[in-house]
């Protein structure tokens, strides 16, 4: 799956900022997840040995994105590790008004020998963070603190 | 004169500009830009927006400051300086930055360039080694749950008292390396977890370790320069460039979520969600506050152990002990903290967000080795150019709450550093000027390209010129580690 995302120039000087997309809530976590990895390391040179899984809930889809991609940063520090690969499942828990995510993060130990490292991120940021839904297309843009 | 913004800026003088209290709806305070006409015309519109927006905050007091090295940031703009009074006013995580004490430490030593260049490449192959770099790297200290709050509550203290470095460093680092009134029960176990493993390690990003020298023609006050153990004659110094890792990345995180509800319980209304705050004396205010220091004080821990590991890697190479070497500290600055002091105003508590404490001789919170020459200020260039060594001024305590600059600042993105040129082609135009770089990552290196930043010494003459700061010497780089 092409996971669809571009990073943003000059809206984050000294950081790093992108555009994630997706027909469903879904593609849009994943997409979003697909950037914070790639800003981190080339998830191509990272094998799939660390297993995790995730879930998040909340009761707006913004707030759940933002949680799901500071858990990213938070577990690379506290495990060590650079990702490979993600897999998510958002769905909107209508009776609650709220909203759920549970996926699949697989990853290693970070091993400088063989992962090619990119920037080590420090968070994700609200600034100008937004999500919006264009008629049936979810739209995201994020700003890591490098 | 073109500029970024069409806010009115009024000079004052021919470095410090002013936007009025009245440019902006709920300015309490006027905004005070510290540049030269062609600096503020390199400023990038964020920085007028951003720093008239922290004059809205309550409780501040006589200005919302910017130094020249300032660019957009979050909430706060980089090279931000603003005071808020401690009855009445905010305390921000916006205004300290994810990277809580974010600082410099600078180390001297006896060696000269003659001594260093034919070992050069081993020397930096061996700091490479033992100070790691980049995403997920680990550092060699081993820590229990209580041993790490032992390094939030002592700092650099803690270092000491392991081994890992010398009693009198401590009279060498702003607040002897221990910020008092650290909570360790303030910080998440998410913090805990994201830290426990990193003392000791440089991140990646602008961090960085660099092996620099002193020549004689490149020290401006050769007495000042002697008082901080710069004496010239192609001396080699170590400059190191880090913070509180993953851990104060961490509880800048959680308070930035604790502040946003908080605002609402205040009745704050803020012109940016990243300038979320709550009263300084509130429960969420101290809460934060002690948090904070927790991280500043990890930070001073990380410098010090990067330190034990430095003096470790010349000793081993040079086939000296450290001490024979020379390799004292000269100074380590916070540039990304709050901190509580007394002006004219009373007792307020000074966000430093990408600026430097600069106080001036005799304040009594130097140590007696700085208190005549006043407080040494470590300000890093990009890893191409050079560094400087200030010392504070009488005038910055009048004028900007005892603060000055801290780096060049970014002029370029990441992204078109990274079109502009290839980590391993910068490296090896690096290794042609005489420049030897060890980086984990190559994309992050083509983002820190010297062309990438102002020109750092257009920015010291600037606070030079101000009077907020006085030149000492100008470092320049041989050998560079980053993450």
């Amino acid at each position: 799956m092409t996971h669809r995302f571009t990073f943003l120039e000059d809206v984050a000087l000294a950081d790093t900022a992108f555009q994630a997309s997706g027909d469903s809530p879904s593609e849009l976590i994943l997409a979003a997840t697909q950037a914070v990895i790639e800003t981190m390391v080339n998830p191509d040179t990272v094998s799939p040995r660390w297993h995790r899984t995730i879930e998040h809930q909340a009761p707006d889809l913004p707030s759940l994105l933002f949680d799901w991609l500071s858990d990213i940063v938070y577990l690379k520090d506290a495990h060590g590790v650079v990702f490979h690969e993600a897999t998510a499942v958002v769905t909107e828990d209508r009776p609650h008004g709220g909203w759920n995510a549970r996926g699949h993060l697989t990853g290693e130990t970070v091993d400088p020998s063989r992962h090619e490292l990119r920037a080590d991120v420090k968070a994700v940021t609200k600034h100008l963070y937004e999500v919006r839904r264009d008629d049936d297309h979810w739209i995201a843009r994020v700003v890591l603190d490098i | 004169m073109k500029l970024s913004t069409s806010m009115t800026l009024n000079r004052i003088t021919d470095e410090v500009w002013e936007i009025p209290a009245s440019e902006k709806a709920g300015m309490l305070v006027p905004a005070r830009i510290y540049a030269t006409e062609q600096i503020l015309s390199t400023m990038d519109s964020g920085v007028f927006e951003q720093v008239t927006n922290v004059a809205c905050l309550p409780g501040i007091r006589r200005y919302a400051l910017c130094m020249p090295d300032g660019h957009w940031g979050y909430g706060f703009p980089i090279g931000g300086v603003a005071a808020f009074d401690t009855l009445d006013g905010v305390i921000s995580p916006g205004g300290v930055g994810y990277d809580i004490n974010c600082g410099m430490r600078l180390i001297r030593t006896d060696l000269t360039l003659a001594d260093v260049r034919p070992r050069l490449e081993q020397l930096m192959t061996e700091l490479f080694r033992r100070v790691p770099a980049g995403v997920g790297s680990k550092g060699f200290v081993r820590l229990d749950r209580r041993k790490f709050e032992e390094i939030m509550r002592k700092g650099a203290r803690w270092c000491i008292d392991q081994g890992y470095g010398w009693h009198e460093d401590l009279s060498r680092i702003e607040e002897q390396g221990c910020i008092p009134g650290a909570d360790p029960s303030k910080v998440s176990d998410r913090a805990v977890e994201r830290g426990i493993s990193q003392l000791g390690t440089l991140g990646s990003g602008n961090h960085y370790l660099e092996v620099q020298v002193a020549s004689n023609d490149r020290i401006f006050d050769p007495q000042t320069a002697a008082a901080l153990g710069i004496t010239g004659h192609d001396q080699i110094v170590v400059m190191v460039h880090c913070g509180s890792r993953g851990f104060g990345h961490q509880v800048a995180s959680d308070y930035l979520k604790v502040f946003e509800k908080a605002m609402r319980r205040y009745g704050i209304a803020v012109k940016d969600q990243q300038l979320a705050c709550a009263p300084f004396r509130s429960p969420e205010g101290q809460d934060y506050f002690a948090g904070m220091n927790c991280a500043a004080n990890s930070a001073f821990a990380n410098r010090q152990v990067i330190t034990h590991q430095v003096r470790e890697a010349f000793s081993s190479v040079f086939g000296r002990p450290a001490e024979s070497l020379g390799m004292n500290v000269v100074y380590d600055v916070a540039h990304n903290i709050a901190k509580v002091e007394r002006y004219a105003e009373g007792e307020l508590v000074v966000h430093r967000k990408g600026a430097t404490r600069a106080f001036g001789p005799g304040r009594p919170e130097l140590s007696d080795r700085y208190r005549e020459v006043g407080q040494p200020v470590i300000c890093g260039g990009s890893m191409e150019t050079g560094s400087y060594l200030l010392v504070g001024t009488d005038q910055a305590m009048r004028d900007t709450f005892g603060s000055t600059m801290h780096g060049s600042g970014r002029t370029m993105s990441r992204a078109q550093a990274k079109r502009s040129v290839r980590g391993e082609q910068l490296k090896q135009q690096m290794a042609q000027r005489g420049i030897i770089v060890k980086a984990v990552s190559m994309s992050g290196l083509a983002e820190e390209a010297g062309f990438a930043y102002k020109n750092i010494a257009d920015v010291v003459e600037t606070v030079e010129r101000a009077g907020i700061t006085k030149k000492v010497a100008e470092l320049r780089p041989i050998g560079n580690i980053k993450g």
